[in-house]
């Protein structure tokens, strides 16, 4: 629970009120969920299923879920959400993967270990929220696992290969951020120290100019439990 | 001319080994019900088909029916993988064609147009793309510009299952549909199973809700439930405990092997099936908050 709440608090204050976001099941969902609950009422959320104007009761299973669908503005087909993706109106996707490197290579298809390989489900539309949203949120819980030197897989191509103006990855600790494509900590939560945020693979990312943000408000905390799950 | 008939006639008349199938739905209207009597008649060498793949195709794949998959994600949705498919995939018996959603749908979008392809700005990267034998890159003859060329995927036959249809084939559904009119514009052939087969009259008072016009239908059997275990907006919801319980006996190979010999090959058809689940379950499902009185119009 706290490592959910704490990635979706970051992104949640980073998504602005009447901005059109493609969402992504998992903690993307809570993280739009909150931000619509919060400051963002007007936040369109908008699903690969199809629905536009989501506004989910509880966290979706599933894009296809009667809680994605029930109470939307409008229920259409997957064409009108990757069209409209494809032609550069969604103004940010929200993402989550196995896991992303310091490019912003993002695997959702199989990892590698000593155990052999493992599949997992696979793309979705995280290749094509990737390379087409005009701004890029990649939510991940900060563990050694995920944040790797090389992902074993590249389902959704990084930070080169994007049309996105920007792309960060949020985490427990703080978010990354890309200039041009060198990645640096932009955040850090007040209570961790930068030098452990700014920990990616098998390095230590510039961390100086790194701002310190509050940790989750009570206010947040509240909101947040009032759908997502204790765990 | 009437396109009723019964299931299990349906899948042996319409449904042969080696065909393509596009499977329809999205979270809802996954056509289980055709899925198992396509089990039930063993059906070999089959290719599924769709963007997002639930556990419909893992029961397929472990049943023996499947050789080749075609999706963009196959899993078992909010809960983790489909065991039967790694399995099938880990000993090299199943094919995988594996790209992103949107591919899929542009697949199936260019086969439903009558065209060869399609140029898309997804798939310009990564390691997908790689060894995908249906997307090339091409140049735009207007622009210049670098695009990928993703290849028309026509399917054999589309299965879906739908709210309501009549006597002529007219498929009505609403909710969510996701890619389901596109796979079905694609196919060469659609089968249906819905909720209730209605009058003529009662499609024809709201036209709009008709996403497959009859003409288009091969046949079509009234089979409530049809969907189940995934839901129907307005006559169920999803029955999420057997999502979970399928997660934990499917991940012994011989655990689901017994399932399906004791609920599905060992059955009558359908209705058996659902009179082996706790008569409760289906009562709570059938209950559930999604289907709602606004939802059923």
């Amino acid at each position: 629970m706290n490592t959910s709440l704490r990635v979706a608090v970051a992104t949640a204050r980073l998504l602005r009120t009447r901005v059109t976001c493609f969402v992504g099941i998992g903690v993307p969902s809570l993280a739009a969920m909150l931000a619509k609950r919060l400051h963002a009422p007007e936040l369109n959320l908008i699903y690969e299923s199809g629905v536009i104007g989501a506004h989910p009761a509880t966290p979706p299973l599933s894009t296809g879920s009667p809680s994605v669908a029930a109470g939307a503005e409008m229920v259409g087909r997957m064409i009108d959400v990757f069209g409209a993706l494809q032609d550069g109106r969604i103004e940010v996707g929200l993402l989550s993967a196995a896991q992303v490197d310091r490019t912003g290579n993002l695997n959702s298809t199989l990892v590698s270990s000593a155990k052999g390989q493992r599949r997992l489900p696979g793309s979705g539309g995280a290749l094509d929220i990737a390379l087409l949203a005009n701004e890029l949120i990649i939510l991940m819980p900060h563990e050694k696992r995920r944040l790797v030197e090389k992902v074993d897989f590249v389902t959704s191509p990084g930070r080169a290969a994007t049309r996105a103006h920007s792309q960060r990855i949020v985490t427990d600790l703080g978010s990354f951020a890309f200039s041009e494509s060198v990645i640096s900590l932009e955040t850090c939560y007040e209570d961790v120290d930068p030098a452990v945020a700014a920990q990616f693979g098998n390095a230590v990312v510039d961390h100086s100019n790194a701002k310190p943000i509050p940790v989750p408000t009570e206010e947040e905390i509240r909101i947040f439990k009032t759908f997502a799950d204790e765990e | 001319m009437s396109k009723i008939l019964a299931l299990d006639r349906m899948v042996a008349e319409h449904i042969a080994d080696g065909d393509t199938i596009f499977v329809g739905g999205f979270g809802q209207n996954v056509p289980f019900a055709i899925g198992a009597e396509v089990i039930r008649q063993k059906r070999r060498n089959l290719t599924l088909c769709r963007t997002g793949a639930d556990i419909l195709f893992d029961l397929m794949i472990a049943a023996g029916a499947v050789q080749k998959v075609i999706v963009g994600w196959i899993g078992n949705p909010g809960i983790g993988l489909n065991h039967a498919f790694t399995r099938a995939l880990a000993s090299g018996e199943l094919e995988l064609e594996e790209s992103s959603n949107f591919s899929v749908l542009l697949r199936l979008m260019a086969g439903g147009l009558g065209i060869p392809f399609v140029p898309t700005r997804t798939l310009t990267d990564g390691d997908i793309v790689k060894s995908l034998p249906s997307a090339q890159q091409l140049q735009c003859p207007f622009t210049n510009e670098p695009v990928i060329a993703i290849q028309a995927l026509k399917p054999d036959v589309a299965i879906v299952h739908v709210q309501r249809a009549d006597r002529f084939g007219n498929l009505q559904s609403w909710g969510v549909l996701g890619e389901t009119a596109e796979g079905v514009t694609a196919s060469r052939k659609v089968i249906a199973t819905a909720e209730e087969i209605v009058e003529p009259e009662v499609i024809r008072a709201n036209p709009g809700r008709t996403f497959v016009p009859g003409w288009r239908v091969a046949a079509v059997a009234e089979v409530p439930l049809g969907a189940y275990p995934s839901y129907c907006q307005g006559y169920y919801g999803r029955d999420d405990d057997f999502y979970r319980q399928y997660d934990q006996f499917s991940r012994s190979a011989d655990e689901l092997t017994c399932w399906i010999k004791n609920n599905v090959t060992d059955t009558v058809g359908w209705p058996d099936f659902l009179k082996t689940l706790e008569s409760d379950r289906i009562r709570l499902s059938t209950q559930a908050p999604n289907s709602s009185t606004a939802a059923r119009q």
